[in-house]
């Protein structure tokens, strides 16, 4: 009965929503604040609701409660708590509420916020927000709802349905089908909802963005509101990508971390918008310039957050991520086309008042530099959405699929993203209008030899050859000291102006201007990230072999023995782990852990690499080991990854950037 | 702020329209060299087979279903060799899960079914096994062996919608 319950309070949320909807609507129409308030308060039920209904769920998985159907496909008896818990987003219908949730609790938080004299974009962002939840809601009520159970009927058929069909009586298999076990992973607990958080935030800005637009206001004020919803939910996206970067990298098990795999793309193309949008909304804070533009790209980032969702969900494209051939696209895509026609048409309809103030001048000023950025990630969305929709485009056109590859991808992007690392690196050199102002003026030259040797030494020392690797690697460094000088010039003027301590003086510029250095970090992760990427994808080497207990195999200087093989059984899983141990001139330098997990009861089996990691590479193995029954051979496939590690920490230095740059300021005088 | 003279802002655009220009321009023969160099033609194991001598050298893509006795990897070598049987186009499948695996079973257990030898060179995926989907990216060799780069796999009945046997109730 508990499935009825949590299926009850899913339906009220969804009435309530309706509710909430013609509510706000009622408001902004014929302007009564009383139904506003009482939309808004709608908006602490809908959360208490959807709440109890996913308490009730993860009971039910916690409970291995096998009668509902997705309790039944995601866990089994094998599985410890945590992942039984975490099996909420192992499915369809479940993460489905999960995003629900989410969404119901972003809606809450910004509707619990105070309304000053913007009350008239909230009502109408409230409206937006309403539509959404509503819709949401509506899919987990009438098409994917976690709360069906399995019935056996009297003609000997089996169904899923909430309530029992006349006849019928209940089935209780006496274990689950378990989750997936590419998805039993720790970094699974994160990815997902660190990713959804990153799509869901941009309700937000979305919802803004409408309702300013249907008020008419000519003014930024949407923008201000909405910067540090965006700043965050764009934060959530990077650390969800990264993370699902990370769990390839550990799981997978083939030495990468992205492989452009259609759902992979379709996340990157809102977080690519979205940059787009971080750099061009300081253009209209500053300048009152590209207003149409940032209404344009927080449509399009908001779009391809459904549209990511979609072709997750939908089961429209092969790839690793697709559920099951679902029912919700219809649905989904009468949703997209309403939220597209409405916020263009409102564009549209206001064009005309949207007009710039200010032209930014040709030249190596930050407008310019900017308005580049945004042309060079707008191409990378293009041709990132080009390469998800090339074979069904190519079907129509010429009858025969064509599909594009990793290959593809790396051959356009690449040199687009060095582009972007290139205007990171040079975008403090530029001042704000005006031309050809270097801040740094003649001290660029010194920076451009000192950044030289970085490749240099890569040459020499590491005796990589490869030019692209050592271009980009100089561009790298370039980047990174063109931010540094910057950063210390700033210290030093400090210094000579307050005078006091070289460690405040050191702190003084970031402390006046956080949002500056919070972008500056940022950068700098971003290029540290890069770093990361030039390592795997320029200089990765790897051996594929098969050892007998006592063997070695040699890779890039390290040596590797292959020194036991153990089997051991735990939980329906049999594990295969073999021991490596890794020396190089003599000394020793650890051991790696290869393993195979094969999971008995779905006859499927998994590879864990063995990794050892530190900032200058990464010594990763897997262990194929075909044969079980040679209890004295492995095959290995064996990967030297440099520079690895600086990939997770960009990200955290983007992280901690973002949230300096996210932090209120001291109030600034207005220019 | 001073506002430029009307001419000096045509001026001012026309050099962000040329420069944003070239930069598209670079970018679309990028584009087109990459589409050229790389792009693969998704077929099914019968198209393959009847066009066998037109596709020499070409990039492909295969979907077919794998039979599952046929898998040998000899780890001495490095060598995989399985062998797929045809399945119909993406579009024509029926939609849904359990369809999608009917149809693998059906290919597999069919002996007039055409099929296609692979060959890989590298490990087997964790995936690869009866009646299991596979995508195979590569090249088609003279004597007709689909030379796999890339091995996608999809088992699609396991986890989802396919509903348990009776236990108790």
């Amino acid at each position: 009965m508990l499935s009825v319950f949590g299926y009850l309070a899913l339906a009220l949320a969804f009435l309530l929503a309706v509710f909430g909807l013609m509510a706000a609507l009622f408001g902004v129409i014929l302007k009564e604040p009383a139904w506003i308030k009482s939309a808004r308060s709608a908006l602490l039920l809908i959360f208490l609701l959807v709440t109890i209904s996913l308490v009730v769920l993860l009971l039910l998985l916690a409970g291995l409660r096998f009668e509902l159907g997705y309790v039944y496909s995601v866990t089994s008896r094998d599985m410890p708590l945590y992942m039984r818990l975490t099996a909420l987003w192992g499915g369809q219908s479940g993460s489905l509420l999960f995003w629900s949730w989410l969404l119901a609790g972003f809606s809450l938080f910004f509707g619990l916020r105070k309304w000053r004299q913007e009350n008239d974009i909230l009502a109408w962002a409230l409206v937006v927000v309403f539509f959404t939840l509503g819709f949401f809601l509506m899919i987990n009520v009438f098409f994917e709802s976690p709360f069906e159970r399995l019935w056996q009927m009297p003609d000997g058929s089996r169904i899923l349905s909430l309530l029992s069909p006349s006849g019928a009586w209940l089935l209780t298999p006496a274990d689950g089908q378990g989750l997936n076990p590419l998805l039993r992973h720790p970094g699974m607990i994160w990815h997902p909802p660190v990713l959804y958080l990153g799509f869901i935030g941009f309700i937000i800005p979305f919802a803004l963005a409408v309702g300013s637009l249907a008020v008419g206001r000519r003014d930024r004020r949407w923008l201000e509101i909405a910067r540090p919803w965006i700043l965050i939910t764009w934060v959530f996206l990077s650390l969800g990508l990264v993370l699902g970067m990370r769990w390839a990298y550990d799981v997978l098990g083939w030495g990468g971390y992205w492989g452009w795999d259609p759902v992979e793309v379709a996340a990157l193309l809102p977080w690519l918008s979205a940059t787009a949008l971080l750099h061009t909304q300081i253009l209209q804070e500053r300048r009152d310039s590209f207003k149409r533009w940032n209404y344009a790209l927080v449509v399009l980032t908001f779009v391809l957050v459904i549209f990511g969702t979609f072709i997750t969900r939908s089961g429209v494209l092969s790839s690793v991520h697709t559920f099951a051939g679902s029912s919700i696209w219809l649905p989904m895509l009468i949703y997209t086309a309403v939220l597209v026609l409405v916020s263009l048409g409102l564009l549209v309809y206001r064009w005309r008042d949207l007009r710039a103030e200010y032209e930014p001048e040709f030249g190596f000023n930050k407008e310019t530099l900017v308005l580049f950025t945004n042309m060079v990630l707008l191409s990378i969305l293009v041709i990132c959405l080009l390469g998800v929709i090339y074979p069904l485009l190519s079907e129509l056109l010429t009858n025969t699929q064509i599909t594009v590859g990793p290959a593809w991808y790396k051959r356009i992007t690449g040199p687009l993203f060095i582009v972007l690392v290139l205007l990171a690196g040079v975008c403090p050199l530029a001042v704000w209008s005006g031309t050809n102002l270097l801040r740094l003026k003649k001290r660029v030259w010194i920076v451009l030899l000192l950044s030289a040797l970085v490749p240099l030494l890569t040459w020499l020392l590491g005796e990589v050859r490869n030019i692209v690797v050592l271009a980009s690697l100089w561009l790298v460094g370039f980047s990174i000291l063109v931010m540094l000088a910057d950063y210390l010039q700033q210290a030093i003027a400090a210094q000579r102006k307050h005078g006091g301590h070289i460690i405040s003086a050191l702190w003084a510029p970031v402390r006046r201007n956080l949002r500056r250095y919070g972008g500056v970090l940022v950068h700098l992760g971003i290029i540290l990230m890069t770093i990361g990427i030039i390592g795997i994808e320029g200089l990765q080497q790897e051996v594929q072999t098969n050892l007998a207990i006592g063997e070695q195999v040699e890779l890039s200087g390290f040596i590797f023995k292959f020194e036991s093989l153990e089997h051991s059984e735990d939980a329906g899983r049999l594990i295969t782990e073999a021991v490596l141990t890794i020396s190089r001139d003599g000394k020793p330098r650890g051991a790696l852990y290869p393993r195979r997990e094969i999971f008995t009861n779905m006859g499927l089996a998994i590879t864990h690499p063995g990794l050892k990691s530190n900032l200058a590479e990464d010594l990763y193995a897997i262990l194929i080991d075909w044969q079980p029954d040679s209890q004295d051979q492995g095959a290995f496939s064996i990967y030297y990854n440099p520079l690895v590690s600086w990939l997770w920490i960009g990200a955290a230095v983007l992280t901690f950037g973002a949230i300096l740059a996210v932090l209120p300021e001291k109030p600034r005088k207005t220019r | 702020m001073k506002k430029p003279s009307s001419a000096g802002l045509k001026n001012n655009r026309i050099k962000f329209i040329i420069g944003g220009g070239l930069f598209l321009v670079a970018v679309i023969l990028m584009v087109i060299s990459a589409t050229k160099a790389t792009s693969e033609f998704f077929m099914t194991v019968k198209e393959v087979l009847e066009a066998e001598d037109d596709l020499q050298g070409q990039n492909l893509r295969v979907s077919g279903a794998v039979i599952g006795d046929s898998i040998a990897y000899d780890a001495k070598t490095g060598e995989l060799r399985f062998v797929i049987a045809h399945i119909p186009a993406d579009k024509d499948l029926v939609k849904g899960d359990s369809g999608l695996s009917e149809v693998l079973h059906q290919a597999v257990n069919d002996p007039n079914n055409p099929r296609l030898d692979v060959y890989h060179r590298g490990s087997p995926p964790d995936m690869l096994r009866d009646e299991a989907q596979a995508i195979l990216t590569g090249t088609l060799n003279p004597e007709g062996v689909f030379i796999a780069e890339e091995l996608l796999l999809k088992c699609p009945s396991k986890y989802e919608e396919a509903l348990p046997d009776p236990v108790e109730h």
